[in-house]
């Protein structure tokens, strides 16, 4: 569905990616991971087209969609959920769902799709017309990601959900990514925490200073590499991977 | 030879410096000896201008600030330097409001100039500290509306500058000389201020305003020390530039006039010394040009109706057609480099080194 | 005094700086542009009304509105032009660009129309008298009560109630999370510049009639005061925007009265140190938007 060939980027005179290569089926959970500045958030803000220029191939349902405006690929169906959430904080509840469904709207299925979302995060109908900002961070969290799914898209980017959540919340959001999947959606999951995210992938990807370290199941990553040396860059051996 | 070559392009920007000096001395000298009289006047007016652009360009092109109340200070420096040179039976004549204390006062030019300089200093040092905390849209509007309150005091306080009328009286003293002097004291001044600690400190919290702190770099004391600094050279070139025009009122030290300065920077290249000199001199020979060709228009009767406006329309296009298509100007941001230069003294330092192994 | 008269005055004076400033905030809000080229938008308006009045025979009142519409013609193209193709750059380069449109537009008129001033006419309504409260005042200042009524009515349904409406709050919140909704970001910025162009425009029947005539820099006291009411309002929100206005008309009014006729002639300059001050204050303004400073990248 989702097929990257030796993408490149940079900011400004930086260089983020070096050549990455990376594959989503339909129907899967894929797992990117790695630490801090490895380039995962560059490679979704790439794929967006937030970030541009790159060089590079990204097709998406065979087409070409590298260097296209991020509004043009939304509406090709992929949609990011931006780190930090991203919430129009001034907007209410209500109006943050609609620009959701800005690039698919119809208003047939528009009311449908407010009660799925209604079904799938409960608060947020009870917080319908509340601003943005008022939520909490488990509740913009879901507000994203709601807001996500309003378009209808054929691929869902999380660019680390979990991030800033309590542990109870982290729960919470890491069954939603799930249920998603379970839903039939594709998604796209960049996350820091590789244990948790390994738990529910289908497949998972290791980055490491803007380039691929490795690629495979979960269960071939935990045999065949040592997670703590991807994160720590050391030799010290199996550990327990806190991230 | 290597040794010149290595002096010339050892730090960035040192080439560019002694080459415009040079041209500029020869230019003087050419111009003085055998160009028409009008051209000597363009010559002076052109190095004064060219003090005023590296003034301009030491804080607006260090800082990205987009600073409006340089040519007020250039307008503190020329009405300074003018009220205390002039004579005082001139000024009773010429500014009849004028305070009889101010009536009195008299310097001979050279420290009058100087005085003048100062003033916009001093001026500039007790306001800018909290200016220069603000930044973006913030700090242009707050600067902005600085200059409009200097120009609402020139434009009123007719005891002083003898309000919107003109300030006339003032002695002829800059000579082709003392403009081409002054401009290659302020080219190796702001040469020397960008390569300073100051400068680097500068240019550091402009590229990341967010990231200087952490290295520690206070930025706005970095930007108010400059500011400062700015704005003596602002002072200094208007206390030149009145002493050649000998006689001036608010309105050449406003919005206009900004335009001018600003369209000069930002053509050549804000970012560097380099781009300043060369947006200048561009800028001047086009304003020349196109103010020939509208004299001539309204004189010759080729039209019917006056033309007014073409050189300001004629900049204003030149100037959105380049931020649109070289936004970093002529130049980039960079210093005037020579490949070809570089090359020559890597190949004499390989030489060198190689020397005592290497039989030849 | 605060009599009726004082009170009519105040309102019709703050009614027009409220839609001045929000013209300029919906450029500001979304873009980050200060835009000098505002004024001239009004002074374009002006020439408009100049223009058709001069050589067409159309009705007055529709060579008014085809004047408030060349306004937001005028607007839309320095946005594609000039402004669009910087828009990525910094924000340095989007500043100088819109002083260079200022100058440009400035200097055109006065190369293909002339430097005097020409006189324009108006409907008739713009010279009459009318006795509201006891108070016999222009029915302009009555009109311009209205006419800011009516406009504000319509741009809180359009804010508020619409999809594009949205999408331009959400744009001035986080222009690029905007974007990943899928809203085009050339359409945003674009409906900016003709609700600036427009407002300036409207603005300029009324700035005009004051004077019945136009001319090159009609347009630079307005910018000012829209910088001004702006600036006290807080440039973060559009709300903020039409209450600076209203504080500016109110301030205008009030030192035209109190100042001494001695220092009336430095009123510039002190509703200039208020600015300043303001900024350095409380560079908020009076109502502290949500509007972030990201730039349009």
């Amino acid at each position: 569905m989702l097929s990257v060939k030796d993408l490149h980027a940079s900011y400004g005179s930086i260089k983020a990616l070096h050549g990455i290569d990376l594959e989503v089926n339909e129907g899967e959970l894929v797992a990117l991971l790695g630490t801090n500045g490895a380039g995962k958030s560059t490679t979704l803000k790439a794929i967006s087209g937030v970030l541009r220029p790159v060089v590079g191939s990204v097709r998406f349902a065979d087409e070409e969609i590298a260097n296209k405006k991020p509004e043009a690929i939304v509406k090709k169906g992929i949609s990011l959920v931006p780190e930090g959430r991203e919430i129009f904080t001034s907007l209410t509840v209500a109006e943050n769902l609609r620009l959701g469904a800005f690039s698919s709207y119809q208003r047939s299925r528009y009311q449908k799709d407010l009660e799925e979302m209604f079904a799938l995060f409960p608060i947020l109908e009870e917080r319908l017309n509340q601003p943005g900002g008022q939520l909490s961070g488990g509740e913009q969290q879901q507000l994203a990601i709601a807001r996500a799914l309003m378009s209808h898209p054929k691929l869902i980017m999380l660019d680390e959900p979990s991030l800033g959540l309590s542990p109870a919340l982290v729960d919470q959001i890491f069954e939603l990514v799930s249920a998603l999947r379970d839903r039939g959606s594709t998604v796209l999951l960049v996350e820091q925490n590789a244990e948790r995210a390994l738990k529910i992938a289908d497949r998972a990807y290791v980055l490491k200073n803007g380039r691929i370290k490795f690629s495979g199941s979960p269960q071939q990553l935990e045999s065949e590499l040592d997670l703590a040396s991807v994160y720590f860059g050391g030799e010290e051996g199996k550990g327990e991977v806190t991230v | 030879m290597t040794f010149l070559l290595r002096f010339l392009t050892r730090v960035p920007g040192r080439l560019t410096v002694i080459t415009f000096a040079v041209l500029l001395a020869v230019g003087a000298v050419l111009v003085n000896s055998s160009a028409p009289r009008v051209w000597i006047g363009i010559y002076t007016y052109f190095c004064v201008t060219l003090m005023l652009v590296l003034g301009l360009q030491m804080f607006m092109g260090n800082s990205g600030i987009l600073n409006w109340t340089y040519v007020g200070f250039v307008g503190i420096g020329a009405y300074v330097s003018s009220i205390l040179s002039v004579t005082p039976s001139v000024k009773a004549l010429g500014v009849p409001n004028m305070y009889p204390a101010l009536v009195e006062l008299h310097l001979p030019v050279v420290p009058a100039i100087l005085v003048g300089a100062l003033v916009a200093a001093a001026l500039a040092a007790a306001i800018a500290w909290p200016l220069m905390r603000l930044s973006d849209a913030v700090g242009v509007i707050t600067l902005f509306a600085a200059l409009i309150v200097m120009h609402v005091i020139m434009t009123q306080w007719d005891n002083v500058t003898n309000g919107p009328r003109t300030f006339f009286g003032v002695q002829e003293f800059t000579t082709i000389w003392i403009a081409v002097g002054g401009a290659i004291v302020t080219l190796i001044g702001a040469h020397m201020f960008r390569e300073s600690s100051l400068g680097l400190r500068l240019r550091a919290s402009r590229d990341d305003r967010f990231a200087a702190p952490a290295i520690g770099i206070s930025v706005v004391r970095v930007r108010y020390l400059t500011f400062v600094l700015s704005s003596f050279v602002a002072g200094l070139g208007g206390g030149l530039w009145a002493h050649y025009i000998t006689s001036f009122s608010p309105k050449s030290f406003y919005v206009a006039e900004m335009f001018v300065l600003m369209t000069m920077l930002v053509i050549g290249g804000a970012g560097s010394i380099t781009g300043a000199a060369l947006g200048s001199a561009v800028i001047t020979i086009l304003r020349q040009g196109l103010l020939q060709l509208e004299s001539y228009l309204n004189n010759s009767g080729v039209i019917s109706f006056e033309v007014y406006g073409l050189t300001e329309l004629g900049m204003a296009f030149l100037l959105i057609v380049m931020l649109i298509w070289r936004p970093d100007g002529i130049i980039g941001g960079r210093e005037l480099h020579l490949p070809f230069l570089r090359r020559r003294i890597a190949a004499a330092d390989a030489a060198e080194t190689a020397g005592p192994t290497d039989p030849i | 005094m605060i009599d009726a008269e004082f009170l009519i005055n105040t309102l019709s004076l703050g009614s027009l700086y409220a839609l001045l400033a929000l013209g300029l905030v919906f450029v500001y809000g979304i873009l980050k542009l200060v835009n000098f080229a505002y004024g001239e938008y009004i002074m374009v308006a002006g020439y408009g009304l100049f223009l058709l009045g001069s050589y067409t025979a159309l009705p007055l009142w529709v060579i008014m509105i085809l004047s408030v519409l060349l306004a937001a013609a005028v607007s839309y193209l320095t946005e594609i032009v000039a402004f669009r193709p910087v828009r990525t750059k910094s924000l340095t380069a989007m500043l100088i660009t819109s002083f260079a449109i200022s100058v440009l537009l400035q200097n055109a008129a006065l190369l293909f129309v002339s430097p005097r001033s020409r006189a324009v006419r108006l409907p008739a309504a713009f010279s009459q008298s009318i006795t509201v409260l006891g108070v016999t005042t222009p029915l302009r200042n009555v009109l311009t009560i209205v006419t800011a009524i009516v406009l504000l009515a319509g741009l809180t349904v359009l804010m508020k109630y619409t999809v594009l409406g949205i999408a331009m709050r959400a744009a001035a919140d986080k222009f690029t999370t905007t974007r990943l909704m899928g809203v085009p970001a050339n359409l945003v910025i674009s409906v900016a510049f003709i609700i600036s162009g427009f407002l300036a425009g409207v603005v300029a029947m009324f700035w005009i009639g004051r004077s019945s005539s136009v001319d090159p820099l009609i347009g630079f006291a307005p910018l000012l005061i829209a910088f001004i009411a702006t600036v006290i309002g807080g440039m973060h929100s559009l709300a903020g925007a039409v209450a600076g206005g209203f504080v500016y008309g109110l301030l205008f009014n009030m030192l035209s009265i109190l100042l001494p006729a001695s220092v009336i002639s430095y009123r510039d300059a002190f509703m200039f140190v208020i600015v300043i001050l303001f900024l350095l204050l409380r560079p908020e303004g009076l109502i502290k938007g949500s509007y972030t400073e990201e730039r349009v990248g």
